[in-house]
């Protein structure tokens, strides 16, 4: 008896123990969901967006640039009746003009609302922009393009929406497929369970058993294991969910959340996200059957993946239709009229995290300066860049053509070249474009940025310019000699730098020396200036890494990455004003609000008398020199300033260079550094000088410093010129630093006249201010 | 007669002076750009800017005046209100060398290049120099 009475009693401690434990864990599960659902928000990837392209009256862009940038935004051409009702996003081509109707957009400075413009073009260039009233509109700032996001662990992307925007055949094509009485049921759903065992039975799984708050609480809180603790705490969890908060709380936090898709290594999640993705537009405009395909995909969006199973997914969609119609939701025409519609999902091709993911390279790296990766990765910030997306796209089109060219006549087989382009604005500095390689879409290694290559010739300009610092001693034509050179140093093998041609030239005017890419005369003109004073001024360009103080150096016998050169280059277009590359102009919060502008910033670095010395000393590179093959692709107008480098048994090929508008570095080589056997001028320059044309660029003219003059000189004694001496040319030079001797095919009389029309010249320059 | 053909000569280059003011000119003789005409959008901004540090808003009107940069880089007004601005804002070497900037596009702008130094000379000053 007493046996019995104590059984009892430990049978019920045990069930209060039990109790007790169950209580603690829905207490615990309770926390859990209520501090979790409601502290949670949904991680929001940084968005990147390309530089607006900004309209104005003689703008240098052709009509078909315009539209091409407007239809890679989604915008739709010639649909101007069809979307007259949707907010903007068209536009119309009408003989020159554009018609264009934009889409409403939040700028760093402020949101633009929707409005009407045309564009008027007169050839290349903008003739005008009006407003729908016939106004002028003297600056129209376009949408920018979207060019990806630094996204959440497992590159999840998201555009959040709000329920009231989701239109409602959406949710009733959700509810009806997924969870039939979702808005009376509590958390789950007896006759649901049952329907889903039934439908195992009839082998027809349209509904799983899960309510869509169970399959909300399972992506929220759980692995996806299948156990039966874990489902059992899946009940729990929406049970309680369905205490605290209503029924469309919980479905708006389904529709962000859900899973619909994969796009290479980006995740699309939630509604919002996937109506861009599939259809191009915003959420509110899906249709009941673009509806009905998204609510399709709940169940295996890789199964279901409209792109690479069409049909399997049409087969779902009219699935979800039919359900649609059967709980009530749509009437029978509005049925058939949905089911005879194609899929209609956006022909864009998957380009994943970017379409450009070396640029955004760049961006995450200099993003990373100022913000916690953390933050970069959640909170949504909007950054708008520098990229111009057809500078981007030409560099990259280019690069990979030539690349294929090359491998093609050289036959060097697997893997083939690869190559680098770096494009900046040679006046603010900012990066628009970046390419890292030959495919464009890859992901890893960025020559642009991370492959430190030996740059051969490309530092010599430091070497001139530094001499040309020095007008007393040296001028564009103070004679330098091209003989055998050799530099001897104990402990050290005797160095003794070879010419190109293999030859040795004599006496050569300095610019000739650099024009031709003498390594003889340019070994002998660095050492004598002293290799530390080369070195500081290749500082003082902006290359920040500390280059070893061997003569070795002075030919480029250090590594630099393309991203370094065209700093280095870009102070020299500028004519001496250090300006850091960017690629960054403001930030934003995901809601606008301004949080940091990169702002302009320019160091005179140099006087303007050398750097315009030095520019023309490039200018004549490509005239005359290494770069002349430019000229099968650039007119001789343009004036370009450039620089071939090669390296030793042809690994490396350089050209780096500027135009009035844009500095450019070309590096092709070998990832493993096999002799490529191309010269700077046979392969780099040609991609150079092809994505230079393409761009239409814009005549080097530098303005000529007050110490400046122009004296004509006869280039085979590099002596005073008059107009009787054949093939004569006005050089500069710092003033006072012209050679005073005339040449033996002048008179003296006649270099008197030159002499007394410069001074005269440079009197009434001075007396009218030029 | 030497001195006539000298007197022809300076007459000469008078004239061509006169002709061809050109603000810029290449050092391998390319034609100059278009010269300085009004570009409204780039007045617009100018405007918009100089309301902006009227009223103190100093970083918005530095925004504007890049943005005007984009459209004109070789404008010496824009480089010059841009270096007012730094000034104003304390950043006495950004000031100085966007100064230097306006001159070297300034040519024969004598108002333009005095203030250019008086910019340079305020910033030397501030700095305690």
């Amino acid at each position: 008896m007493a046996r019995r009475k104590k059984l009892w009693r430990f049978i019920r401690f045990a069930l209060l123990a039990v109790l007790l434990a169950a209580a603690g864990f829905t207490l615990y599960l309770d926390f859990r969901v209520r501090s979790e659902f409601e502290g949670r928000r949904f991680a929001l990837p940084a968005r990147i967006f390309a530089r607006p392209l900004e309209l104005h009256a003689g703008l240098r862009i052709a009509q078909g640039d315009v539209a091409d940038e407007l239809r890679e935004a989604g915008y739709r051409e010639g649909a101007r009746e069809a979307a007259a009702n949707e907010a903007g996003g068209w536009f119309a081509r009408d003989g020159n003009s554009l018609d264009i109707s934009l889409r409403p957009f939040i700028f760093w400075d402020g949101p633009q609302p929707a409005k009407r413009i045309r564009v008027a073009f007169d050839g290349g260039t903008v003739a005008g922009v009006r407003d729908a009233q016939g106004a002028e509109v003297p600056l129209a700032r376009l949408e920018p393009l979207a060019i990806g996001g630094i996204y959440p662990a497992n590159n999840e992307d998201r555009v959040l929406v709000r329920l009231g925007e989701v239109p409602k055949h959406l949710v009733q094509a959700l509810v009806a497929t997924e969870d039939h009485n979702f808005f009376t049921h509590r958390g789950f759903d007896l006759r649901g369970i049952g329907r889903a065992a039934l439908s195992v039975v009839h082998g027809d799984r349209v509904q799983g058993g899960s309510t869509l708050t169970q399959q909300l609480v399972k992506n929220f809180f759980l692995t996806p294991e299948r156990t039966l603790r874990r489902k059992a705490t899946e009940l729990v969890m929406a049970v309680l969910l369905e205490m605290h908060y209503s029924k469309e709380e919980i479905l708006e936090t389904y529709l962000n959340e859900i899973y619909l898709g994969q796009d290479r290594d980006r995740a699309i999640h939630g509604i919002g996200l996937a109506a861009l993705h599939y259809f191009g537009k915003p959420v509110q405009s899906l249709t009941l059957a673009e509806s009905a395909l998204l609510v399709g995909l709940v169940r295996g969006p890789a199964y279901y993946d409209p792109y690479r199973h069409p049909e399997r997914a049409l087969e779902r969609r009219n699935l979800v239709l039919r359900e649609t119609r059967d709980q009530g939701y749509a009437t029978m025409q509005q049925y058939a009229a949905a089911r005879a519609t194609p899929l209609g999902i956006n022909p864009k091709a998957s380009v994943g995290t970017s379409p450009h993911p070396a640029f955004l390279q760049l961006v995450h790296r200099q993003l990373r300066r100022e913000y916690d990766e953390a933050d970069l990765r959640s909170e949504g910030l909007r950054v708008f860049t520098t990229l111009d997306p057809r500078v981007q796209q030409a560099a990259e089109r280019v690069l990979s053509r030539k690349l294929a060219q090359f491998d093609k006549e050289k036959r060097f087989g697997e893997p083939g070249l690869e190559g680098a382009v770096v494009v900046a604005d040679s006046q603010g500095g900012e990066v628009q474009a970046l390419v890292g390689g030959r495919d464009p879409l890859y992901r890893g290694f960025n020559r642009a940025l991370d492959a430190a290559r030996p740059v051969g010739s490309l530092l010599k300009p430091a070497i001139y310019l530094t001499a040309l610092s020095e007008p007393s001693r040296y001028t564009l034509v103070t004679p330098i000699d091209d003989g055998p050179f050799v530099w001897k140093s104990r402990g050290a093998p005797d160095w003794a730098p070879k010419n190109y041609d293999r030859k040795f030239h004599g006496m050569v005017p300095l610019r000739t020396a650099l024009a031709n890419s003498y390594n003889a005369a340019t070994a002998r003109l660095g050492t004598e200036i002293g290799i530390d004073k080369v070195l500081a001024t290749v500082k003082r360009l902006g290359i920040e890494r500390d280059l070893s103080p061997y003569p070795a150096t002075l030919l480029g016998a250090t590594d630099l990455s393309p991203f370094e050169v065209a700093q280095m280059y870009h102070t020299i277009a500028t004519g001496g004003f250090r300006t850091p590359l960017k690629a960054i102009r403001e930030v934003t919060l995901q809601d606008g609000t301004p949080v940091r502008r990169y702002p302009l910033a320019v160091e005179q670095a140099f006087p303007p008398e050398p750097m315009y010395l030095l520019a023309a000393a490039m200018q004549d590179v490509v005239r005359e020199g290494t770069g002349q093959g430019l000229k099968n692709w650039v007119e001789p107008e343009v004036a370009v300033a450039g620089k071939t480098g090669t390296t030793d048994e042809q690994r490396d090929a350089w050209f780096a260079g500027f135009t009035g508008d844009r500095v450019a570095i070309v590096w092709l080589g070998y990832d493993d550094n096999r002799a490529a056997r191309l010269s700077g001028a046979a392969a780099a320059l040609p991609v150079w000088g092809e994505l230079m044309a393409s761009l239409n660029p814009e005549p080097l003219s530098i303005p000529k410093p007050d110490g400046i003059e122009n004296v004509l000189i006869d280039p085979a004694s590099g002596l005073r010129a008059d107009q009787s001496c054949s093939g004569a040319r006005e050089l500069p030079f710092a003033q006072g630093s012209a050679p005073g001797a005339a040449a033996p095919c002048a008179s003296q009389v006649g270099v008197a006249v030159e002499q007394v029309k410069e001074r005269a010249k440079g009197f009434f320059e001075r007396l009218f201010g030029r | 007669m030497r001195y006539a053909a000298v007197l022809l000569l300076l007459l000469g280059a008078c004239t061509t002076t006169y002709q061809t003011p050109a603000p810029v000119e290449g050092p391998s003789g390319t034609p100059p750009p278009a010269a300085r005409q009004e570009n409204v959008a780039v007045a617009g901004l100018m405007d918009s800017a100089r309301s902006d540090a009227a009223a103190g808003r100093l970083g918005s009107a530095a925004a504007t005046l890049e943005r005007a940069l984009r459209i004109e880089p070789r404008n010496p007004r824009l480089w010059h209100e841009l270096a007012k601005v730094r000034l104003r804002q304390g950043d006495y070497s950004q000031a100085e060398s966007l100064a230097a900037r306006s001159n070297t596009y300034a040519g024969d702008d004598r108002d333009l290049r005095a203030a250019n130094q008086k910019v340079v000379a305020d910033a030397r000053a501030a700095r305690g120099r």
